[in-house]
C-alpha cells in the first residue's frame, strides 16, 4: 500500500488574515526574528469582491524544485510527501529559493560578514534528519509534532480552520464538503455554522 | 555615559532599519506576492522553471565536461604535437612592467582560489556538502574582493593591446600555429587572438561574474534600481544572475585552463614573462611577429 501524501490547504473563503498561524509557528519553533516559515498574504487588496487572504509556507511539492536544484543534495522527501532538508549539509547558496515558486526558503544571516547561513523553511512540524525529538533536532528544525501524532502548529491554531493539513484525500474530502455547503470562491457575506459545516 | 548614548542611538537606528527591511523586503516581504504570482504564468519571464531545468539537468554536467574535456584536449596536444620551446639564454625583451605583473598576480591568486572553490560548489554533493563546501563558498566570495580590486586596472592597462585586428582572423585560421611543429612567424601583436579572447572573457566576463555573484550574495537587498531598469521582479533577477553566473562560468574556466596550459606547459618558459617581465627574443619573433617587427622598427630590439 502506498502512503498518501501530506498536504496543506488554505481555504481562502475562511482565512480572516489574523496571522495566528505564522505567530504560532514562530513561537512553537522558537524562530529567530526575521524568519517567518509561514506568512499570510492578501491578494487583490481593496478590490471589492475579489480580496482574499491565504496562508503560505513551504507547499511540500510532489516534484519539489528545491530538491532538484540543490548542489549538495541536502533535501529529502519523506514517504508521506513531506519535503525536509539537512541543515548541516546545506551551504546556504540560495538556489532552492530561486527554484521555489512560493519563496519559501529563507536564509538567516550570521557572522560578521552577514554570510547566508543554512536555509530554514517549514518542516510541516516534522523536524529533520536528526534523531526524532532529540534536543539537536529541536534546536535546528523546531518541534517534531508529526512524530508525536499531533497536527502541525499552524493548522492546530487556525481559529477558522481555514488552514488544514493532512493526507491529500482527507483534505480534498473536507474541501469538497465545504464547497457543497457554501459554494465556491470568495465569500461576500458572513455565514454561520449552518453553512460552514 | 556619552558612549552609551551613542550605542543606544545606533541600536535604535539598526532596529528601525532592519524593521524597515522586513516590511518591504523584496523577497520575503511585500515583494513575495509579486514573486509568487509571476511564477509559471504564460506572460511571466519563465525564469523560475528555466533555472530549475538548467541547474538540475545541465549545469553540473557541462562543468564536468569542461573539467575533464579541456585538460584532456591539452594533454593530447602535449603528447601528439608537443609544446613550443625557444632557446633560453638568448636576448630577452622586457614585455611587462612591475605594475602589470602585480595586477596580474593578484588576479591570478584570486582565480586560483575562486575557480576550484566554484567547482567544489558545483559538485557539492560529491563532497558531501557541510562545513567544507560552506568554507569554499565563503572563500569564493572573499577572494572575489581581490579580483574586484584589480579587474579595472587590468581592463585599462591592456585594452589597447587587446582590441581585435584583422591579423587575428589569420591567427584563428591557423589556430595560432599550435597545430604544427614548425616554428615560423605567427601573425600576432603584443597579444595574440587567443590571449585577446581571454582578456575579454577575464575582464568583461569577470565583471559579469562579480556583479551576478554579488547579487546572489546580497540576495534580499533592495535592488529596486535594477528591477525598475529591467522590469523583472527581484527573484527573477536572482534567477537570471544564477543562470548567467553559470554560463559565463563555463567560458571563464575553459579559457582559464587554456591560459594555464599555454603559460605553464604549452610554451616552455612563457610563465617567466609574468615573473621577471621578460620574454625570450626568439619567442617574441615567432609567436608575436607583428609586435616583434614593430619593436624592431622602433629600434627597441
Amino acid at each position: 500500500m502506498s502512503m498518501s501524501r501530506m498536504k496543506f490547504y488554505c481555504d481562502e473563503a475562511r482565512c480572516i488574515q489574523c496571522d495566528g498561524c505564522s505567530i504560532a509557528c514562530a513561537e512553537a519553533h522558537q524562530l529567530p526574528v526575521g524568519i517567518n516559515r509561514r506568512k499570510v498574504i492578501t491578494l487583490n487588496e481593496g478590490v471589492q469582491g475579489k480580496e482574499f487572504s491565504i496562508s503560505i509556507a513551504c507547499m511540500h511539492c510532489t516534484d519539489a524544485p528545491c530538491e532538484q536544484v540543490c548542489p549538495v543534495d541536502c533535501f529529502y522527501i519523506r514517504e508521506d510527501g513531506i519535503v525536509l532538508h539537512d541543515k548541516e549539509t546545506c551551504i546556504g547558496c540560495g538556489y532552492c529559493l530561486y527554484a521555489c515558486p512560493f519563496g519559501a526558503p529563507q536564509f538567516p544571516r550570521d557572522g560578521a560578514f552577514g554570510i547566508k547561513g543554512a536555509m530554514d523553511k517549514c518542516t510541516m512540524c516534522a523536524g529533520g534528519p536528526e534523531e526524532t525529538n532529540s534536543s539537536k533536532e529541536r534546536q535546528l528544525y523546531g518541534q517534531n509534532r508529526i512524530a508525536e501524532g499531533k497536527v502541525p502548529m499552524c493548522a492546530a491554531m487556525c481559529s477558522t480552520k481555514a488552514l488544514i493539513v493532512g493526507d491529500g484525500e482527507s483534505i480534498s474530502k473536507i474541501y469538497r464538503q465545504r464547497v457543497t455547503a457554501r459554494g465556491h470562491g470568495i465569500q461576500g457575506m458572513p455565514y454561520g455554522w449552518g453553512t460552514a459545516y | 555615559m556619552k558612549e552609551f548614548k551613542v550605542a543606544k542611538l545606533l541600536a535604535y537606528f539598526l532596529l528601525t532599519v532592519s524593521a524597515a527591511f522586513a516590511a518591504d523586503n523584496p523577497i520575503w516581504g511585500e515583494g513575495r506576492i509579486t514573486n509568487i504570482l509571476g511564477y509559471g504564468k504564460a506572460d511571466s519571464s519563465g525564469l523560475g522553471p528555466l533555472f530549475t531545468l538548467l541547474q538540475s539537468e545541465y549545469f553540473s554536467t557541462i562543468f564536468l565536461g569542461i573539467l575533464i574535456g579541456v585538460p584532456a584536449i591539452y594533454l593530447l596536444h602535449y603528447l601528439v604535437i608537443g609544446p613550443k620551446s625557444f632557446p633560453h639564454g638568448g636576448k630577452k625583451i622586457k614585455i611587462f612592467s612591475l605594475f602589470n605583473r602585480v595586477v596580474h598576480q593578484l588576479a591570478a591568486v584570486s582565480f586560483i582560489v575562486i575557480v576550484p572553490t566554484g567547482f567544489i560548489m558545483v559538485f557539492g554533493s560529491f563532497f558531501g556538502g557541510g562545513e567544507f563546501v560552506r568554507l569554499c563558498k565563503n572563500l569564493h566570495g572573499i577572494f572575489t574582493i581581490v579580483f574586484a580590486i584589480v579587474v579595472i586596472p587590468m581592463f585599462i592597462m591592456w585594452i589597447k593591446d587587446a582590441l581585435f585586428k584583422f591579423e587575428d582572423i589569420k591567427w584563428m585560421a591557423i589556430m595560432g600555429g599550435y597545430l604544427s611543429k614548425k616554428q615560423k612567424p605567427i601573425p600576432a601583436g603584443k597579444f595574440n587572438a587567443g590571449q585577446k579572447a581571454w582578456y575579454w572573457v577575464a575582464t568583461l566576463g569577470g565583471m559579469t561574474m562579480i556583479i551576478t555573484g554579488a547579487m546572489m550574495y546580497l540576495l534580499d537587498f533592495n535592488m529596486s534600481m535594477l528591477t525598475s531598469m529591467t522590469g523583472l521582479s527581484q527573484i527573477d533577477l536572482l534567477r537570471l544572475a544564477a543562470i548567467t553566473h553559470n554560463i559565463v562560468g563555463f567560458l571563464v574556466v575553459a579559457l582559464f585552463f587554456t591560459h594555464i596550459y599555454m603559460s605553464v606547459f604549452g610554451v616552455k618558459g612563457a610563465i617567466n614573462s609574468m615573473i621577471d617581465g621578460h620574454k625570450e627574443e626568439e619567442e617574441v619573433r615567432i609567436l608575436h611577429s607583428t609586435y616583434y617587427n614593430k619593436l624592431k622598427k622602433e629600434g627597441k630590439v
